[in-house]
């Protein structure tokens, strides 16, 4: 087991080495000049010299490996260097953002498990009824609908024509909701096609069959045996979509003018900020591999199948 | 001798479907014998075993005639008091021992929640009552394969441990549906000597099988069962030494056959 997690630990850096280097070589390859674009923000109409001065300050003069390498240095000491938008370092920015989006996400996985759990058992205990036609309907029309256009109708929904939420708020509880809910929805809508489908899977398994056999109550039989047993490969995708949550929260927090590390990636692209875009997308990719390292951790835990005698996969 | 599961005029077909799957079926498991039911695959063997435990789908199949045990239709029964008598009563050894446990319990807590569910025990006692029955079948180091997973445990033990299981709320039938059929020949034979315990200690079984080896080494009587209907039944001496229809003959004649391959091979 802990041979397991030093291997995926290995893996992690050197996903992560990939990923900082895309992000470094494709914002190198991009047709703007970062010295150029700070120069013309804070001054008004720099000279050539000006320019040059403010690239080798940057360090946007060295060749792009050896920009990496003074990138990854500091990176390892914790420095991912100062924010050209806000003139503050990237970590603290980081920092200060992270938390708003680990709220949203965090309540949206809540909703996430609420609304899946419940629903997916009820529609696969009554398989081809009235609830479970429509439930279909719904959760394909929850997992159709983009992300940005479904936060634009709950926000006129919701905050215009029956406001019970303001358009623009942050701090509170009441501001968290619908930002969440706007995550969780097309999540919800396919995690439980995906739960649905295991249960249903799950329950002409010789398992259930023999559990009914020895005479075990139904609701022991649907938790104990079919839920625990459907759990593998939801937990599985729900750390994936944790991933995506974040990743993804950029167009969410931008419709509710949500202050988190999507929005503060989406400005940094618009201003060409290349510390704060490195930094961002190094915390993004970390948290991704690390969700998907809890996935397993937590799948192994509760199915020893899934491990052999040496304690591995 | 009282008869213990009487079975009477039981047809089973599917809804909305008039073709029977089983027709007419009428028999009796007595305490302390084995009846065996033979066929080859598709007569309606295992479809009658589930129909007797209630594991038929309400809404696919349509069950009718009486299932008697002790004297009380179970087919007429609430579901809270079948299951009071499924898994007490009558208790059932599967077909498959490494798939019929849940792969993320372990031994131990199979064995205490169908204790639990039958009786008031607290779960110490329940667990000191499934080590004794564990310990019963020759099993070794009890204590261990209570604390294990299924997938950690042979095919030939698991099977031990689900006769253990049938055996220990003291039922008065078994029903054994192919429970040899998925094991080797060392373990087929220590299951048949349990049969055989099983029916010392006053236990009625019903041993279906598509093997007539299995028949005749444990069983007293004999249904043969073709398309749903039983077409030959009398006790093991009849229908080895004295089959009256073609069908028996044949099924009889087939193992012959192989049989006497397999001493040419030698």
């Amino acid at each position: 087991m802990l041979g397991y997690i030093r291997n995926r630990l290995f893996s992690l850096i050197i996903v992560l080495i990939g990923v900082t280097m895309l992000s470094f070589i494709f914002s190198n390859i991009s047709s703007v000049d970062p010295a150029e674009a700070l120069a013309r923000r804070s001054m008004l109409s720099p000279t050539p010299k000006q320019i040059e001065e403010i690239r080798k300050e940057m360090g946007l003069n060295l060749p792009i490996y050896q920009q990496y390498l003074n990138w990854l240095w500091g990176a390892l000491r914790g420095e991912l260097g100062i924010s050209l938008l806000t003139r503050n370092p990237v970590a603290a920015d980081l920092a200060e953002k992270l938390p708003a989006t680990f709220l949203i996400v965090g309540l949206a996985s809540l909703w996430i498990i609420i609304i899946t759990v419940p629903l997916s058992i009820l529609s696969a205990l009554k398989k081809g009824s009235f609830f479970d036609h429509t439930l279909r309907m719904i959760t394909i029309f929850g997992i159709s609908i983009p992300n940005f256009w479904l936060g634009f109708i709950l926000l006129v929904a919701f905050a215009i024509m029956l406001p019970f939420f303001k358009v623009v708020d942050y701090g509170n509880f009441k501001s968290l909701i619908l930002p969440s809910f706007t995550i969780a929805i097309p999540m919800a809508a396919s995690s439980i096609r995906l739960l649905r489908a295991t249960i249903l899977a799950n329950m002409n398994k010789d398992f259930v069959i023999y559990a009914k056999a020895r005479g075990i109550s139904n609701s022991r039989i649907i938790w104990q045996h079919i839920l625990k047993n459907s759990l593998p490969p939801m937990i599985t995708v729900f750390c994936q979509y944790l991933g995506y949550m974040i990743a993804g929260s950029a167009i969410v927090e931008t419709v509710f003018s949500w202050p988190g590390i999507g929005s503060h990636l989406v400005n940094a692209i618009i201003g060409r900020d290349l510390p704060t875009i490195n930094g961002c997308v190094l915390v993004i990719a970390v948290l991704f591999v690390f969700f998907n390292l809890l996935a397993d951790l937590v799948n192994s835990m509760i199915n020893p199948k899934m491990l052999n005698e040496k304690g591995e996969f | 001798m009282k008869n213990s599961l009487e079975i009477k005029d039981l047809n089973i077909s599917l809804v909305g479907n008039k073709n029977p799957l089983v027709q007419n079926l009428s028999f009796d498991v007595r305490k302390g014998k084995i009846l065996g039911i033979v066929g080859e695959s598709g007569s309606g063997k295992t479809l009658t075993c589930k129909a007797i435990i209630k594991l038929l789908n309400e809404k696919v199949f349509k069950v009718s005639g009486s299932i008697k045990l002790d004297g009380n239709n179970i087919l007429t029964m609430s579901e809270k008091q079948s299951r009071a008598v499924i898994g007490k009563d009558i208790s059932m050894i599967m077909q498959n021992p490494m798939t019929a446990f849940n792969p993320m319990m372990k031994i131990g807590q199979h064995i205490v929640e169908t204790i639990k569910a039958h009786t008031e025990l607290t779960k110490k006692q329940a667990y000191a009552l499934g080590s004794s029955a564990l310990e019963e079948m020759n099993l070794q180091r009890v204590a261990e394969i209570m604390n294990s997973y299924p997938h950690t445990l042979s095919g030939g033990m698991l099977q031990r441990v689900m006769i253990a299981i049938a055996l220990m709320l003291e039922p008065s039938i078994i029903i054994a549906d192919e429970a040899t059929t998925a094991l080797d020949v060392k373990n087929q034979a220590i299951i048949l000597e349990q049969f055989q315990r099983m029916r010392d200690i006053g236990i009625g079984l019903l041993v279906v099988t598509h093997d007539f080896g299995v028949i005749a080494q444990v069983a007293d009587d004999v249904l043969v069962m073709k398309a749903g209907e039983i077409i030959e039944q009398g006790s093991v001496y009849q229908i080895f030494y004295n089959p009256k229809t073609e069908y028996t003959k044949e099924l009889l004649q087939s193992r012959f056959l192989v049989d006497e391959e397999q001493l040419c091979l030698v």
